[in-house]
């Protein structure tokens, strides 16, 4: 343990980490004046607007542009495009990298793809260009499900895909397979002396994050582009655009811009970034694409995905043998297919120890909107059905579902399978217990009703989950790594004491950049207010892969850590000479009179200076700036566990279901922003219950629109009206400390929400007796539920004839 | 469809702006007054996302026809602030972290402004009643409404400065 | 089929004016014919415009026009035009004569959209789903339909003609709309179901009952969301209107509302969803009716 660890876990008082401040980019957040990829405007700036697809899946036989070039517009299609294949999401290594895309569409997939773009003087005009545009198609037979897309003889979404630098076949349009095998699923089986197999259902949801993807690019006079766009990783961003635009790497600059939400939307380059930066180059001038609500919405979606489970156990509860089949409809394109049926059986696997398992699972193309990552990546899907079914198991074996989920769960020295089979670690340090025990006292877990005892129009239940996210993808081996995880940070102590955090590092919101500040203040013993957050760009950072897999302050803070523990070995090094005491013997820690940091001997009194006077003495005597930069990739990904207690109120004449309380338990380790941890928890519930309860993205079957058309009429979120009164809510955190985390810290953000929709089935079932395997839990499915369980009931409400069936 | 000058007054001061009469209030206020803090969501005033003040009153401004305020007096985020110091609504945002990818921020602090500004001491039914428009998707709401509530304790409530 | 829209701005390009007087309003109207659109509040036209529903040449606004405001008591309420619903949500009267329209306003949208939307616009847009028909209709509402040939009054259940349609020739305005004299006795309710509270409603129902003793002496219902047109439940009024009201003859009244609505599925409710809720909102709309009319507690 540094001594700054040791400095923290004494509960120093003066500890940045773990203190609650107004987030640095708070004031900027609260007067209007932060900016968003959408709030840069330049001089001589063009507007940019794309030409989607009517047809879920067409031929695009001729694209006329002349009319829209008449009106003074610029225009670009597949033409003009470099025919550079590419995947969008570059966080898988090369050999594992589907790529199916072009910057405009060879070929309409589904009803909202790009397939030409103009820009022009005013948005206006270039609306007028766009609907000038003509283009011939010819439809193609139109796939909007799994099912009917593997087929035979359906038609082919794509013939081939590019893998490394070979060109493979697609066969029945499956994407991608993974199979996975541990032990002997039929001798655990036969061992099993209760087999229980569900299937499950869940949907697509749109990511509803509050900003539109949005693109502004800047050509400059040496070839060079400046960029500004909303990404969760301006390093991929420049990359992906060095690639397909041939412009060496260090004549592309992302300019970091604050992210209005992404949730996993922006992990890859977002479609229209290249879209905008093909526009400016052909119209040499600034263009802006700032993506219409309508737009946005048949860009992304989450995962749907169809789980067939099977699990074996004892009588006593212990598991024996689990078989997972999964079928995920990825949509038009293949945004990051082979990482997510990875993700469903290493997430699966780390739930529970399984002595067998075996995981098939299937990654199918339709003409959908393409699904990507969404908070959780699988983790709430998969989470869901298993949470569901060991609840159900439960009660078939006469346990307390808790009892039987601590008698099985992976914790302290358990092997937890970080992101699929090749990420794994072992757990070193694991608060379920505590949290499990602390949300079950909360929730009055023991009072709960018992299932389906209720008659009244209006019935409680209680439901608990609980699960993890992984704490980014790190493992210890050398090479042969799917993913690429690592972060970088530069960090300079400034002549008056000051401290710059120069870090390419995204924050989604949550609070990233506010654990790095307060990491580097720890870690160097200044003040936080004396520790700024650079603005970066990616000509003067060093390499993040991006905000994902609740990476941000477990990697990008170890990174930060790194690199301020060497500038302070440098700063101590230089105060050395000036006090005449060996580096060894000082320490620095932040003094309030002062506000800055003050670096002293303990055993001499009288040597004590401060952070600032060093560094100014190092700029007087010419000895240099006091800065570093460090690269670092953690080899471990250590589970960052979160229980769900939630408790439901149905009426069950509506079929209204209204979130009555919650108790949201995190282990993330040392919590580093105690306000806004709470603050990710609160909000992983409002998006578990809309998850749950009420969204849901549904396309024609005939033309594969949008029902909603892309309108936020139809595509609603909980507001504050569906979350429970403040006082209903509570919040916890396990009292842990994860050895390999800066200060002791895991992940949080995406795991806030990844038990919550197992939650509320078990919820309900508390509450009706009933079991609901398909996601969301619409009224009509819970009145259908009732009318299948209560037959008296249905008589006196004529439910038989009022209720359309639910599978 | 002929461009029109029209008089406002935009967080205090007096503009004189050229329209036609389908720009938008919205997409005046962030392109000709620079005043990016109003956010487009929706567009269809499902979001809350482009909430400002006309005459005294919450309106969504992808909604309004820039034609149609001739005369009035907008107030955006950027107006409550006066010298740097921030609004009482503001400050409570800050103590009580409701503030996360700041994207729902300033129609959220918009609203929450037009509320105090009737109702000095809202209980949290009528905090919830009030922002149900403004959607946010990272916090939960559950920071929001006790930030509201905070700056009501704080006697924040009453007519806004302009 | 797939229209690619543009919420980000407005995209239709049109003359926008703005009279003051109801006469200037009628020179517009006849000036540009029926490719112009009046518009009050703006939150459902120019979203309609977005949405490429709607393509009017000119917009007159009635923003300015003195004579369609306000809120008068004359043998009943009369309110203007362009009153608010907002204005309604919070107004003394309504809320204590007219509870089931104050509910209705208070449930309606979004606080800015209440802010902004007004009465006359609600009933003109004509959507089946409108929250203040229902309770409206139950309170016997008529609107003044005014033309440089005069006025017309018409009672609300005959100005509905389908969705987006209804009896407003194109040289009239919707002046204001008149509720009948609240009685004695009377007692109302608004119950809306929708899959936030924020939405727009799946089915709604207003419910209006007079009481003497312990006997509905005059009975109101009417739903939303369940056909073409807001529609009032006659079958279901005739039912009830005359009765002791117990548990049993409320059941039997809402199931009947219930059997006469003709909804559809769409993408916020299923046809079936729809009949369903609008039976158990009809029950509990009346029970509270009941209640707030003075009656006992239902056995």
């Amino acid at each position: 343990m540094t001594p700054a660890e040791r400095r923290y876990m004494s509960s120093d008082e003066l500890r940045a980490v773990g203190s609650v401040a107004w987030r640095k980019d708070g004031v900027a957040k609260v007067t209007g004046a932060e900016q968003y990829a959408p709030d840069i405007a330049l001089s001589r700036m063009w507007y940019a607007r794309v030409l989607r697809s009517p047809h879920a899946h067409a031929r695009i036989t001729r694209i006329d542009t002349s009319v829209a070039e008449a009106l003074g517009a610029v225009c670009l299609t597949f033409a003009d495009i470099p025919k550079v294949k590419y995947n969008e999401r570059i966080v898988s290594t090369p050999p594992h990298l589907y790529r199916d895309r072009y910057v405009l569409a060879d070929k309409a997939r589904h009803v909202g793809e790009a397939v030409a773009a103009v820009a022009a003087p005013t948005e206006a005009l270039a609306e007028k260009a766009l609907r000038a545009i003509k283009v011939d198609y010819e439809p193609l037979q139109t796939i909007l499900n799994a099912e009917d897309s593997m087929r035979s003889g359906a038609e082919p979404i794509h013939a081939s895909v590019r893998l490394g630098d070979a060109e493979i076949p697609i066969e029945n349009n499956v994407a991608v397979t993974r199979s996975i095998q541990v032990g002997d699923i039929d001798k655990g089986f036969a061992e099993s002396e209760f087999v229980i197999e569900r299937e499950f259902t869940t949907h697509p949801i749109y990511h509803a994050q509050m900003e539109t993807k949005s693109v502004v690019c800047r050509p400059e006079p040496d070839e060079a582009i400046t960029v500004w766009a909303t990404a969760q990783s301006i390093h991929n961003v420049r990359q992906l655009l060095g690639e397909i635009y041939s412009i060496p790497l260090h004549k592309v600059n992302v300019r970091r811009v604050a992210l209005g939400g992404t949730f996993g939307s922006s992990i890859q380059v977002n479609s229209v970034i290249p879209i905008c930066v093909g526009l400016a180059l052909r119209a040499l001038r600034p263009v802006k694409l700032v993506s219409t609500r309508e737009e946005d919405m048949y860009d992304h979606v989450r995962y749907p995905t169809n789980i067939r489970l099977r699990l074996g156990l004892k009588r006593d509860g212990t598991l024996v043998a689990g078989h997972m089949r999964a079928i995920v409809d990825i949509g038009a394109h293949n945004i990051q297919a082979f990482p997510f049926l990875g993700v469903l059986a290493g997430f699966w696997a780390s739930l529970y120890r399984l002595p067998h398992m075996k995981y098939e699972g299937r990654a199918v193309y339709t003409n959908r909107t393409p699904s990507c990552a969404m908070q959780g990546f699988g983790a709430p899907q998969v989470t869901f059905a298993v949470e569901s079914l060991m609840d159900e198991i439960a009660h078939e074996l006469g346990m307390d579902p808790i009892d039987l989920k601590l008698k099985n769960y992976v914790g302290l020295g358990g092997t937890f399978w970080g992101h699929g089979p090749t990420v794994q670690s072992i757990v070193r340090s694991d608060g379920v217990p505590e949290l499990v025990g602390l949300g079950a006292k909360k929730i009055g877990w023991k009072e709960r009703p018992r299932p389906g005892s209720q008659t009244g129009r209006y019935r409680r239940g209680i439901g608990m989950a609980r699960g993890f996210h992984t704490s980014g993808v790190g493992h210890p081996k050398a090479t042969g790594a799917e993913m690429i995880d690592y972060s970088g940070a530069f960090v300079k102590i400034n002549e008056d004491g000051s401290v710059d955090v120069v870090q390419s590092l995204m924050d989604h919101g949550g609070g990233t950049l506010e654990a790095i500040a307060k990491i580097v203040a720890d870690e160097l013993g200044v003040p936080l207010e004396k520790v700024g957050l650079s603005p970066v760009d990616t000509r003067t950072t060093v390499y993040d892969v991006t905000t994902h897999a609740t990476r941000g302050v477990y990697a990008g803070g170890a990174a930060a850590q790194k690199a301020a523990r060497k500038a302070k070995a440098i700063l101590l090094d230089y105060a050395s000479r000036l006090l005449g005491v060996l580096p060894e013997a000082l320490v620095i820690e932040p003094d309030v009179r002062l506000g800055q940091g003050v670096i002293h001997c303990p055993s001499l009194a009288d040597r004590r200076i401060t952070v600032g006077a060093v560094a100014k003495a190092c700029q007087v005597n010419s000895w240099g700036t006091i800065a570093a930069v460090e690269s670092l990739r953690q080899v471990n990904c250590p589970p960052a566990y979160v229980t769900y207690f939630v408790e439901v109120e149905v009426d069950t004449d509506t079929g209204n279901v209204r979130t009555r309380r919650a108790a949201i338990g995190s282990d993330c380790g040392t919590v580093v922003n105690p306000d806004l941890a709470a603050g990710q928890l609160t909000g992983g519930l409002s998006k578990g219950a809309g998850y749950a309860l009420i969204e849901d993205c549904r396309w024609d079957a005939q033309t594969g629109e949008l029902l909603s058309r892309g309108f936020w009429i139809d595509g609603k979120t909980p507001s504050v009206s569906e979350s429970p009164l403040l006082e209903d809510v509570h919040t916890d955190f396990a009292k842990t400390y994860e050895p390999s985390g800066p200060f002791g810290a895991k992940g949080l953000g995406e795991a806030s929400t990844n038990p919550c929709a197992g939650a509320y089935a078990n919820a309900l079932y508390n509450a009706l007796g009933v079991r609901f395997y398909e996601l969301p839990v619409t009224p009509e499915k819970i009145l259908a539920a009732l009318q299948r369980k209560e037959p008296a009931y249905d008589a006196r409400d004529e439910r038989r004839t009022a209720v359309a069936p639910a599978r | 469809m002929k461009p029109r000058v029209i008089h406002l007054t935009v967080n205090g001061e007096q503009r004189e702006v050229s329209v036609s009469p389908n720009d938008l209030l919205l997409n005046v206020i962030r392109e000709q007054e620079h005043l990016t803090g109003t956010k487009y969501g929706c567009g269809i005033g499902e979001c809350g996302g482009c909430t400002v003040h006309i005459d005294g009153q919450p309106m969504l401004s992808c909604l309004v026809l820039a034609v149609a305020v001739d005369g009035r007096a907008i107030v955006t985020i950027e107006g409550l602030a006066r010298n740097r110091q921030l609004d009482p609504v503001q400050e409570a945002f800050l103590d009580h972290s409701a503030v996360q990818c700041g994207f729902c921020t300033p129609g959220m602090i918009m609203m929450s402004r037009a509320l105090l500004n009737e109702n000095p001491r809202p209980t949290e039914h009528e905090v919830r009643e009030f922002l149900r428009g403004c959607l946010c998707r990272c916090t939960g709401y559950v920071s929001i409404v006790r930030a509201v509530l905070a700056a009501a304790e704080r006697g924040a409530g009453g007519e806004e400065r302009s | 089929m797939y229209i690619a829209t543009n919420t980000h701005i407005l995209v239709a390009e049109f003359d926008y004016v703005e009279p003051t007087t109801l006469e200037e309003v009628f020179w517009h109207l006849s000036e540009h014919g029926p490719q112009a659109r009046l518009i009050a509040g703006g939150t459902d036209l120019l979203v309609q415009m977005k949405m490429e529903r709607k393509n009017p040449a000119c917009l007159i606004s009635l923003a300015r026009v003195l004579e369609l405001q306000g809120m008068t008591s004359n043998s009943g309420l009369t309110v203007g035009a362009t009153a608010s619903i907002r204005s309604l949500a919070r107004s003394e009267p309504i809320g204590r004569h007219y509870t089931a329209l104050a509910e209705a306003c208070n449930a309606f949208s979004t606080i800015p959209i209440m802010v902004m939307a007004t009465l006359g616009g609600n009933l003109c847009n004509a959507s089946p789903a409108a929250d203040t028909a229902p309770p409206l209709l139950a309170f016997d509402a008529s609107v003044a339909l005014v033309s440089r040939a005069g006025q017309r009054v018409v009672p609300l259940e005959d100005f509905f003609l389908g969705p987006g349609q209804t009896a407003l020739r194109h040289d009239e305005v919707l002046r204001s709309v008149h509720l009948a004299e609240s009685v004695r006795g009377a007692g109302s309710a608004f119950v809306k179901v929708a899959r936030v509270a924020a939405d727009i409603s799946q089915v709604c129902a207003a419910v209006r009952v007079v009481r003497d003793g312990d006997h509905v002496i005059d009975c109101r219902i009417a739903l939303g969301a369940v056909a073409p047109t807001p529609v009032r439940a006659h079958r279901a009024e005739a039912f009830l209107t005359g009765q002791r009201p117990d548990r049993g003859r409320v059941d039997d009244a809402a199931r009947i509302a219930g059997e006469d609505t003709k909804p559809i599925t769409d993408v916020r409710a299923t046809q079936e969803y729809r009949r369903h809720a609008s039976r158990v909102i009809v029950r509990d709309a009346l029970t509270t009716a009941w209640l707030r009319a003075g009656g006992r507690e239902l056995k």
